[in-house]
Formats: C-alpha cells, structure tokens, sequence
C-alpha cells in the first residue's frame, strides 16, 4: 500500500499560521482556517525538471571534447589531422541494481516579511526562488528564479536585508547571488566562489555583530566552523576550533546576538562566542542518548569490529527556540527530543528536558515564538502522525506536543493520499537519514 | 607494520627491509635533540666507528606514486587547534628545557615540501627563523624526517639543521589547524602539481578561495612564493594571486635581489631536474597587503 512519505523539511510563517514542508521532491503549503477548524493547502509546487536533457548535454559535451583532444593525435600519413564522425551521445542508463538516484528538494527558509521562500532542487543542483502569495489560494508558490550551480548547493542562508542568498556546496564552495534577476546562464564561467573549504559544507549563516558588520560562518565535515567577513569575504576573521569530529548544524539564536550552537558527529553540542572566537561552553548528550540507540546505529560493516559493538551517531540538526533560551536538537534515527536551557547570564547550559516521539525525528524547524516543529518517519503510522508540534508551558516551566494543532494539521496532510507524487511505498524511501555518513574513517592511507 | 611496508609488499625485498629498519630508527629518534652527546649515546650503543657518519636515506627506498588526492579522508593527524600543537617535538633544540616552552615558532613554511631540498638549503640561511615543510605523501615524508635526522646526527657538534622539520598533512584543509593568524612571514609553493584537466582546477594548491587562507596565515608585508615550470600553472597561479585584494605582485628587480628566490629556483629536487632537462622555470611572488577597512 502507497502511503504519504515523510516529510523532510518544514518552513513556517508567523505563529503556525502557514506551514511549507517538503515531501520528496514536492513544497507543499498549508494554511490555518481563520476559524481554526484545521488546515487547508494554498500551495503545491513539484520539481519537474527533467535531469535526462542536461545529462545529454553534459555528455555531449565531453564527446565534443574527447574528439577535439583525439583530433590532435590521429594524424594520417601525410601528418593532417583526421576528422573523427560525430556520432549521437549516448546518454548512459544506470544497469540493473545501480542505486537509485534520487532528486529531494532540500533547505527550506522563509523570508522574515513572509513574502518569499528559499530552497535547493538536488536535480539540477540549483538554488529556488519562489513569491509567496498567500492570497492566492489556488497556489500561493510562484518560482521565480532558478539558479543552478556546478556542485550540489547543500546549505543556504540569507542576507539581513535579503538581496542575497548566500549557498554552501557540496565540494566545500559558498556562493552568493541576489534574490531577484535573472539566473545565469554560464555558472562556471560568470561567478567565482565567494569563499571555500577544502571540505564538504554542511551549513551555512549569515550574521551581524555589534558593529553591524556583516561575516559569514559555514561548517564543514572536517570539524572546521570558518567565520569570514561579508561582502569581503576573502578576509578571514577566524576559526572555531574544538570540534574533533564533522559539525552537521550550526545555529544563531535571536535572544543573543553572540551565540553560536553547533553540533554534529561528537559527544557535545557547542556554545561559542562567535565574536571573540571563545567557546563558552558545551553539553555532553552522549550518555543521555545511549539508551535510545539501536541497530540503525552501528557502523556500517566495512568499519565494525569483530564484536559488532562500533556505535556511531550524531547530532541531525540543532535549532534555537524563537524568543526564549531554549536550544533544541536531535541524534539521527532517534525518538529522542533534547530541549536544553541557556543561562545567558553565565553562559552555560542548563536543564535538559526530553521527550520522546512515536517515531524517529526526522527534522526539527521554529514554528513560532516558543515553539517548534518535528517531522517524523511516519511509514509504520498508518498516514498519521507526520509532524508535532511542541510548545513552551510557561506554567508549568515544561515543553508539552501540542496535540490539538498537531492532529489538525496531520489530518490535513493525511487528506493529500491520492497524490502520487507524494506517496512511496513503505521501503523506498528518499535519503533521510544521512547525518552519520560524513564520518570520517581515514580509509585513504597513502 | 602497514606504514613501513604499502599493503601488499614482500617482506624478503630490501626495500621492506630499509623501509622497516628506517622506521625503528625514525620512531626512537624522531622526537629527540640530537647533539653530541646523543649522537656519541648512539654510536656507542650500534659499535660504530665514532668517526663514521650517518648515511644519507636512499630516494629509491621510498617511492611511491606521485600524487595524492588533496580531497580524500587520509589518517592524517593534526592538532585540534594552534595552540594545541607541540612543537617541541620538531624543533627540540628551541624548546627551553626549564620551562618547557618554545623559544621560537614557526615563520617559514614550505607547502608540498617535496624531498626537502628547499628546506635545507634554506636552513643555515635563516638559523634564527623555524622553517617547517608540509607534504601529504607518507613516504616523501619519511625520506624527509630520515634525512633531518641524518643531518643533525652529522653536524651535531655544529648544531645546524635543528630549524628545519616535515610534517605529514593536509595544508590544503589543515593549515589554520597549526598556525595562528598572521604566524608566517613567508610561504612557498615549489613546483606543484599542475592538475592540468579542468575539473581538477580545484584541486590546485592556488586558487581564489585557498588565497583568503593564506591571507589569514600570512603577516602583513609576507611573502607568497611560487615557481613552476609548467607555464599554464604559472598564469593560473599569477591570475588568482593578482585577483585576490590581499596580495600584490613584487617585480623582477626585488626577484633578483632575493635570497629566497635564488635559493628556490636552484635548491629543490624539481629544480634540479628541470634544470638538468633545461627546461624554464616561471617564478612569481606576492607580498601580503594589509587588510582593507572593513565596510
């Protein structure tokens, strides 16, 4: 039986009042009744960009070159080049048990006046620009731009005053382009990297200090957090150090415009000043998250041991609550919530509450001043139970799932059954669990 | 034993045998201030002939192929951070053995040091500066450490060759791991790969986004040096060097009355072969600028 596929990525506008997600390779928007009945969708956009036509041309092109590069060589007796036949290029289908490929749409932001939405297409490896009208109830989502880029765009942030779109690559370039314009048509040979890492990045933001001078922090998988200057960005200010293994998130919190939080493939999650370039302090989830791993959790067989007993795990993504000190994260393939409290004064961390979900956490996202939002591997539900929503009990001093909306925005999800660019079966699934292979093993000796 | 044999080595070949024997010597020695008395401790302890002087390593033992990818997760280790690294390990004959700490760091630094030859020739030139060279190839960095260790072993009484050391490593990801902000005060690029196909152009020692790293390590008024003798290289590395807003090309008057540059262009192993094969070689250098205001 088909079933509606986990949601990856969520993005939201004010206090949950319209909510983006990612579905595959689909944005999906949904916005809450003026009666709070429950949730409607005002907005669908499907990637459809075909990759056969740009991997024609792409081998075509390396055909044209191969024959220029042989035209050198073949000569004939008289020492005159020879002209080789241009014959149709073949465009290479994967054999029979080739890995699937897949094209997700991935990073999802909302501008802060509501009015756009930044995301990355995998299949064509370009960054997405949409308006968002949210009068428009037949689809709020128009794309306005398409930027491709050479590598696969993993990370992007935005400018404060959001001309620019600043995106981190796979092969451990950032490039910026402005939000509106036209697309350009030659990437490679019209707009350098702004700045790189010999490293694939893995997040990317965009920060003010003090002075209101504009830098760039982007995290890699080789434990480096780089903070550069912005638009100069070929002064380096610094470097983060202290991580010992990949960092796979790094967030900003409103509440305190110093604070950097960083995670990824070690026991801690960091607190930095990222002005100073100290770290301030750090949490230790190792021990706390043990009783919550499983078999998913073990080395992959090439680097277990004979006792099958190498765990490896890491921190999916980490995300600071809108308006109070909280800081919230995940450790992939868990159910496991972490909330921690920061003390601002002192700067350390305090209370750790956590929570436990039916299902696995898939993504984390702020959904409103002191909430958030969790999407879930949701296949064994039954088509329920796709997101939750959790709110700051200012009472009680806790952090509670927010049932009442969490249920109305599921049912409203659960209603879109019939749409198969949505639904999967069971075992085939997108990559959504894809934090712990940045570790690093040193396989490569020489 | 995999350091010193390659995966798939027969154990019976002289070069196992070398390879193995070297590594022993390299272990005990690596690490330790080699002066008179240590070298007099040894001789003894081998039943040497006091006069005898410690062979130079063989090149032939330590091949392996010529290049390594920049981008792949080695086993490589570096320190956490600058402050983290120890190098009293390298440079043992600066480091204060009442308090522990060094008298001097690094300044110099040769990225893709090759077998060396630049280092040495640029030791007694700068006695009073720590030159440190960076090579990602293992066995290009054993034959180096096993020909520092020779030469101090042989001018233990003069105590040269103590300002020099290799490092195996990465400096393409590695570099702001060992070195603080504006630490270096000059920088060589000796013959490096060319990485002639277009899509390896990243993997080039010299590009755009590397440059702003440099920068960082680099003093104001520092010094970035390259030679090649690939022209196409040449171009790519005197375009991004002259793009970049951190750096300034020096002219051929202060080429020629460079130290430095006269010793690069005949010390290093590539040197001597171009040379020997006559073939050009392209020289370029850039000096740090300060950094603008910043908007």
């Amino acid at each position: 039986m088909a079933i509606i596929h986990p949601i990856q990525a969520v993005a939201v506008i004010g206090n949950d009042s319209v909510i983006f997600t990612v579905i595959k390779n689909v944005i999906l928007g949904f916005k809450k009744n003026s009666d709070d009945s429950g949730y409607r969708l005002i907005g669908r956009w499907a990637d459809q960009f075909d990759r056969s036509n740009s991997l024609k041309e792409k081998v075509s092109k390396e055909q044209d070159r191969q024959i220029n590069e042989n035209a050198k060589k073949q000569k004939d007796n008289e020492g005159n080049a020879v002209p080789k036949k241009k014959t149709e290029a073949k465009v290479p289908v994967p054999g029979p048990g080739a890995p699937p490929v897949y094209s997700c749409i991935r990073n999802l932001i909302v501008s802060k006046n509501g009015k756009k939405l930044f995301s990355c297409a995998d299949s064509d490896k370009s960054v997405l620009i949409f308006d968002i009208d949210s009068t428009n109830e037949n689809n709020c989502l128009k794309l306005v731009k398409r930027q491709p880029f050479p590598k696969r765009p993993n990370a992007i942030t935005i400018s404060d005053d959001e001309k620019t779109i600043i995106m981190a690559d796979k092969f451990g370039d950032v490039y910026s382009i402005p939000t509106d314009g036209e697309p350009l048509q030659n990437i490679n040979d019209e707009l350098d990297p702004i700045l790189g890492h010999v490293s694939m990045l893995t997040d990317v933001l965009f920060k003010k200090d003090s002075n209101g001078k504009g830098y760039i922090l982007s995290a890699d998988r080789d434990e480096h957090i780089k903070v550069s200057h912005f638009p100069q960005s070929f002064i380096v200010d610094k470097w983060l150090f202290g991580h010992s293994q990949f960092v796979s998130s790094i967030c900003a919190p409103e509440w305190k415009s110093n604070y950097l939080f960083s995670a990824g493939g070690d026991d801690y999650v960091y607190l930095w000043d990222w002005e100073s370039g100290k770290k301030l302090s750090q949490f230790k989830y190792s021990e706390l998250i043990m009783p919550h791993l499983n078999d998913q959790h073990l080395a992959p067989s090439r680097f277990q041991n004979e006792a099958n007993d190498v765990i490896e795990y890491a921190v999916s993504d980490i995300i600071a609550f809108n308006t109070i000190p909280y800081i919230a994260f995940f450790v992939e393939a868990t159910k496991i919530l972490f909330i921690v409290k920061v003390d601002t004064e002192n700067n350390t961390f305090g209370k750790c509450f956590q929570l436990e979900l039916p299902y696995n956490v898939i993504s984390i996202s702020d959904s409103g001043d002191e909430e958030i939002i969790l999407t879930l591997d949701n296949r064994d539900s039954n088509n329920k139970e796709f997101v939750k929503l959790i709110d700051y009990n200012n009472q009680g001093n806790c952090f509670k799932i927010n049932d009442i909306v969490s249920t109305k925005l599921n049912d409203c999800i659960a209603s879109l059954e019939n749409d198969t660019d949505i639904t999967t079966e069971k075992d085939k699934i997108f990559p959504i669990y894809s934090t712990t292979t940045l570790r690093k093993h040193g396989e490569h000796y020489s | 034993m995999k350091a010193a044999s390659g995966t798939n080595m027969d154990p019976n070949s002289k070069r196992y045998i070398y390879r193995v024997n070297k590594e022993e010597n390299r272990k005990e020695m690596k690490h330790v201030k080699i002066d008179e008395s240590t070298v007099i401790v040894n001789d003894n302890k081998t039943k040497k002939n006091k006069k005898n002087k410690v062979d130079l390593p063989k090149k032939k033992y330590y091949r392996q192929r010529a290049h390594s990818n920049p981008f792949s997760d080695h086993q490589l280790e570096y320190p956490l951070c600058p402050d983290d690294m120890d190098w009293g390990k390298l440079y043992p004959a600066f480091r204060d053995e009442t308090t522990g700490q060094m008298t001097k760091e690094v300044t110099i630094a040769d990225i893709g040091c090759g077998f060396g030859g630049l280092m040495i020739d640029l030791s007694p030139a700068f006695p009073e500066q720590l030159i440190l060279g960076m090579e990602i190839r293992v066995q290009v960095t054993n034959y180096v450490e096993d020909r520092i260790i020779a030469l101090r072993s042989n001018y233990a009484k003069e105590q040269t060759y103590q300002n020099i050391n290799v490092l195996r490593g990465n400096a393409m990801k590695f570099l702001p791991n060992f070195f603080h902000k504006s630490q270096l005060s000059k920088m060589f690029f000796c013959f490096p790969d060319p990485h002639f196909k277009q899509r390896k152009h990243k993997a080039r020692i010299v590009t755009n986004t590397l440059l702003s790293e440099y920068a960082y390590v680099l003093k104001e008024g520092g010094i970035i040096y390259t030679i090649t003798d690939v022209e196409d290289l040449h171009d790519w590395m005197v375009k991004h060097l002259t793009e970049h807003p951190l750096f300034e090309r020096l002219n051929k008057e202060w080429e020629a009355q460079d130290e430095c540059v006269r010793i690069m262009t005949n010390a290093t192993e590539e040197g001597k072969k171009v040379s020997r094969k006559q073939g050009s070689k392209f020289i370029a250098c850039f000096r740090r600028l300060p950094d603008p205001e910043i908007i």
